[in-house]
């Protein structure tokens, strides 16, 4: 699973899930942390829809940790202040790159969490649509 | 005459400080963080609007901490900013990949995915709810049960929906001028002072960081004559974007190699500004333009009124505030605006006393004659 979908549901998913994968790493590997869990900004570069050009909007708030497993270096980061999970998502970033035969398992399980966000986000655009305008044109 | 050094005032610093703590907690009732984050999302939303900086939890610390005070909270934001290393630069995050919550147009009715009024505020009486004197924790979990059975009972689309813009609609119909792609790297206003005439880059990082009274009283004044904008909103969109980071090291630059790190709530305007252009004959004829707004939150006002303010300084006139980008963009900035006056309460005991020094000069010479 690409690295963008993999995050994506890990962030977006249960934190417990993160936890899991990363805690199978730590029983079997050795994890050296490379940078500690820290705070810091990341600018947000948008395009503008009027003359398609760039500008910056703001900064968001982020966690980075960078950890190293079997030689392979992984990254986490993520919104807000998250300490224990910029840590989990390193860890299961360095399992990806050093190719663990763990990520094979992992699969299913995050192919799971991803349907259960897709219907919970499927069921929340129903009750949206809810108030979605349905113009009449009155005869006058 | 010299400056003056004064001391004296340390102790009364103090009590001071001592006294605002005490006006602070006198009420003796604790404001939980989580409870501003869950009843006062405008509060929240502006606050991390007009200080740059997009972090929930902070803006409703520094909102506990400044006691509700905007400009206090903005500056406490600003200041944390500073202190924060800039990890990352994020890829372009684009709108049209937005999560929708609400979605509108005033130009048309028929929009291509329709109109969505999601939450607003817009078509509720403003009459005082003395209900909420009374509500209940209990009172509220049994209504949240209930809106939660009926959009169990919904049967949702296969796949989420994602809309279009109407611009783009627009554009095909050759309506709207189309632009290509303009990978120029912005401006950055935190990094380098903005010397006039500024990119466009620059005009819209500083709007969208705006304070959001100034930013909206001076669309306002556009709109009532000392501008030559009045717009039609083609669309506001309340949503929220992804936020992806590229890997710092690795050469596979592909989206599907991207992290995520998160997603950003945003209010996007896009208005129509009808402008007379001379065509190749040198003909007169009306064409339309777009006017730009965006910012963290929902914040619809304040995204409606930098639509305007972008389409005012495109065309700079210098017989119209509104179009003048120094007077708008040096003008709209909350702890620039606010430090500015504030200091005004500062000792300026020696210049003051050189002015009364005058005063008494001329008096005293008037006399004399």
């Amino acid at each position: 699973m690409n690295r963008q979908r993999r995050t994506k549901i890990l962030i977006q998913g249960s934190p417990l899930l993160a936890k899991e994968l990363a805690d199978a790493i730590l029983e079997h590997y050795k994890v050296i942390d490379i940078v500690l869990p820290r705070y810091g900004m990341t600018m947000v570069k948008m395009r503008e829809t009027a003359k398609n050009s760039l500008f910056y909007i703001g900064e968001v708030l982020m966690t980075e940790a960078k950890v190293e497993v079997e030689g392979q270096a992984g990254i986490g980061m993520l919104m807000g202040m998250e300490d224990e999970r910029a840590r989990q998502l390193a860890i299961i970033d360095a399992a990806y790159k050093a190719e663990l035969p763990q990520t094979i398992e992992w699969e299913t399980r995050l192919l799971e969490m991803e349907q259960v966000l897709h219907r919970d986000k499927t069921k929340e655009q129903a009750a949206l649509f809810k108030t979605k305008v349905t113009f009449e044109t009155m005869d006058i | 005459m010299g400056y003056v050094a004064v001391k004296g005032g340390t102790e009364a610093i103090d009590a001071s400080l001592r006294r605002l703590q005490y006006d602070r907690l006198k009420g003796e009732k604790i404001l939980e963080i989580e409870t501003i984050l869950a009843t006062m999302k405008s509060l929240v939303d502006q606050v991390m609007s007009e200080s740059s900086l997009y972090a929930p939890y902070l803006a409703a610390l520094a909102i506990k901490q400044a006691e509700g005070s905007m400009e206090e909270a903005v500056f406490i934001m600003r200041a944390h900013r500073s202190t924060l290393p800039r990890l990352y630069y994020s890829e372009t995050a684009e709108t049209e990949r937005m999560e929708v919550k609400r979605r509108i147009s005033a130009s048309f009715k028929d929009i291509p995915g329709g109109q969505l009024l999601g939450a607003t505020t817009d078509y509720t009486h403003r009459l005082m709810d003395f209900d909420l004197l009374n509500e209940s924790v209990e009172m509220n979990a049994e209504w949240l049960h209930e809106f939660a059975k009926e959009v169990m009972e919904l049967k949702p689309d296969a796949e989420v929906k994602y809309f279009p813009k109407v611009v783009d609609y627009l554009r095909k119909e050759g309506l709207f001028k189309n632009y290509s792609m303009d990978e120029t790297s912005p401006f950055d206003i935190t990094k380098q002072s903005i010397q006039f005439p500024v990119p466009r880059s620059a005009r819209l990082q500083t709007l969208t960081r705006g304070q959001t009274g100034a930013v909206t009283a001076l669309g306002y004044a556009s709109l009532r004559g000392y501008g030559q904008v009045h717009p039609t909103v083609g669309e506001v969109r309340v949503g929220e974007i992804p936020v992806l980071i590229s890997h710092p090291h690795e050469l596979d630059e592909s989206p599907e190699n991207h992290y995520y790190i998160g997603e950003i709530e945003v209010t996007e305007v896009e208005s129509f500004v009808p402008v007379k252009v001379k065509n190749e004959q040198n003909v007169e004829q009306l064409e339309f333009e777009i006017g730009y707004g965006i910012c963290y939150g929902q914040n619809e006002t304040k995204a409606i009124a930098m639509s305007i303010l972008d389409q005012c300084l495109e065309h700079p006139a210098s017989s119209f505030p509104t179009h003048d980008e120094e007077f708008v963009l040096m003008h709209i900035d909350s702890v620039e605006a606010t430090g500015f006056i504030s200091h005004l309460k500062l000792p300026h005991y020696v210049t003051f006393q050189s002015k009364l020094d005058s005063v008494r000069q001329v008096k005293k010479g008037e006399e004399q004659g």
